[in-house]
């Protein structure tokens, strides 16, 4: 039996002047073979006699987050590899949804990263938790649509085709194990998502349940975990399950070039947002995996692109969904009091919480039109921020209120559920801070109130709270589109002004 | 939940990114890596998007980028 190592596969050529790989990889004798048909199932019946030696290429992606861009120029890449005969697989490891307003909000949500998907045969994708965030029937048609594999999901029959694995057949007979599994949240025990989208659905811990799943390696030749649970829980999964041959991730948007080595198991990650596409290549002997690497392609120096992908995309971008008209206001709502009161209403009233704040230079436009269009919406909040909640006392939101005054000894944050006063008298004090109720009387002190901050407040402004908070696993813009859909009276934003900041002399701005 | 940056212990909302976590350590540091000058990188070295996903105990470390690195 002649060896072949990775270093005299032709298609390592072509890899490797992709990526500037180093000329010792290439040197070449063995003749490209035809293209493998995928049966892909774990109920293939074919088996053709398995060669002495196979080569395996999977490509991935992971955490690409509505960026549809590159996809031109990774279908120019798999094309390309394909036409080579090698035997050519291209997974995703997750979090395909979620992060591009256009796509976000195409009709359906995420069709078109759908159809992206489907043209570049994508052969299977792990379920990450922002595939949950367009609600179940985006998910539905994906696992109805791809295989899909998860398996810490309990579906309840609500996500048919979805599998916790599968068993993908490649043209040398050589069986492809892979199985799913998804990140869940410490406090609530689910994905990083709002709980309202995976109702009905249960999630156990993901490395308990992939250490249940070690007996699958018998199953196949090349065992892959292709997860999405960050990249720290897929060293751990390394550590515990040396069965593994390859790990694809995802979840942190960590850039692992080249993939590690960890415990015998390969670990991979392709970053994010379709920056880069990784390659991982698997070198078989008698049915074993003898060699394993991986690498990142950095995606923006690829210059070739499938031109009918890249004019599918651009039709993508021509999406008129954004121009849909969701709201009639009866006057334009102009200024940071009205926008912002605006703004904060819609945390409050969408997510039942009893204050929210909202700071003004989060407040990109100074002017909604009569007829808001979601491109509107984005335009005054494009900056994805999520809601987050912290239980506070009133002493903890005057500390807020005034870490936000002490800059600019002035109004940055407006507010919905209360109205507060600052008197500055030079030295600001918490004690000068007052808080009333809507009703004007004040705010009662002796307990806690369910506040809703943007991720950007909660994470820029210097406040002392005892409670940590939580994401909601929804941003305030999508707060916004709700509220604002659900036909609220807008004439109430004609004037109103809920933070009031009273200057003495002393003061520093007076 | 607790994430460590450079060394220093940052507790922040679960459900937290990177970027939030940045801007909780340090105005400055974040505008530095917001500009692509630096970069965030794990334990293990790898560099993590700021969108990057938390769970918590997590330990992350602000490097200057170097000059022929793709910008994530």
């Amino acid at each position: 039996m002649r060896r072949v190592g990775f270093a005299s596969l032709p298609i390592v050529l072509v890899f490797a002047a992709l990526i500037g790989a180093s000329a010792t990889w290439a040197t070449s004798s063995t003749p490209a073979t035809t293209r493998p048909s995928l049966t892909g199932e774990s109920s293939a019946t074919t088996r053709p006699a398995q060669p002495a030696e196979s080569h395996v290429v999977i490509f991935h992606t992971n955490d690409v987050h509505g960026r549809i861009d590159n996809f031109a120029k990774v279908a120019a890449i798999l094309d390309a590899e394909r036409k080579t005969g090698a035997d050519v697989f291209f997974f995703s490891a997750g979090d395909n949804f979620t992060g591009d307003p256009v796509i976000d909000r195409y009709d359906p949500p995420g069709e078109p990263i759908v159809e992206l998907l489907d043209r570049l045969h994508v052969d299977v994708i792990s379920i990450g938790n922002h595939e949950f965030d367009y609600g179940l029937e985006a998910v539905r048609k994906l696992t109805a649509r791809f295989r899909t594999v998860s398996a810490n999901i309990e579906t309840k029959g609500l996500l048919p085709g979805l599998q916790p694995y599968i068993v993908l057949t490649a043209k040398d007979g050589i069986k492809i194990v892979v199985f799913g599994i998804i990140q869940i949240e410490p406090g609530n025990g689910l994905p990083s998502t709002h709980p309202d989208k995976v109702k009905g659905l249960s999630f156990s811990e993901p490395l308990a349940k992939a250490l249940e799943l070690k007996n699958l390696r018998a199953q196949g030749q090349i065992f892959v975990g292709l997860t999405h649970i960050g990249f720290d829980q897929d060293l751990l999964l390394a550590k515990e399950m040396p069965e593994i041959d390859v790990i694809i991730g995802g979840h942190s948007h960590t850039r692992v070039d080249p993939a590690e080595t960890v415990n015998g198991v390969l670990v991979a990650q392709a970053g994010a947002e379709n920056q880069f596409l990784g390659r991982i290549d698997l070198l078989l002997r008698d049915g074993k995996v003898v060699e394993k690497k991986g690498r990142l392609i950095d995606l923006s120096k690829v210059r070739d692109e499938d031109p009918e992908i890249k004019a599918l995309i651009a039709k993508f971008h021509q999406s008129p969904a954004m121009a849909r008209v969701i709201a009639h206001a009866p006057v334009e709502i102009t200024g940071k009091n009205a926008l912002g009161s605006l703004m904060t209403d819609a945390i409050c009233k969408m997510h039942g919480l009893d204050i929210a704040f909202q700071n003004n230079g989060g407040i990109r436009i100074n002017r909604l039109p009569r007829a808001i269009t979601l491109n509107d919406v984005y335009t005054l909040d494009p900056f994805g921020n999520q809601i987050v909640r912290i239980d506070m006392t009133p002493d903890e939101i005057r500390g807020l209120i005034w870490s936000s005054c002490e800059r600019r000894h002035d109004i940055d944050l407006q507010v919905s559920g209360i109205s507060y006063f600052v008197r500055d008298e030079g030295v600001l004090r918490l004690q000068d801070i007052e808080l009333r109720r809507p009703d004007g009387s004040p705010l009662p002190e002796d307990r806690t109130y369910k506040v809703g901050l943007s991720s950007y407040i909660a994470s820029s402004y210097q406040f002392a709270h005892k409670d940590p908070g939580r994401t909601l696993g929804i941003t305030t813009a999508e707060a916004l589109i709700s509220y604002l859909e659900s036909s609220p009276d807008l004439s109430v934003y004609r004037e109103v002004q809920r933070a009031h900041y009273q200057k003495s002399a002393g003061s520093p701005r007076d | 939940m607790q994430i460590r940056v450079n060394s220093q212990m940052i507790e922040i909302f679960a459900g937290a990114t990177v970027k939030d976590v940045l801007r909780k350590y340090s105005r400055e540091e974040w505008k530095r890596v917001r500009s692509g000058e630096n970069t965030v990188r794990d334990g293990q070295g790898h560099e993590v998007g700021l969108d990057g996903e938390l769970g918590g105990g997590e330990e992350l470390f602000i490097k200057p980028r170097a000059a022929a690195e793709p910008r994530s």
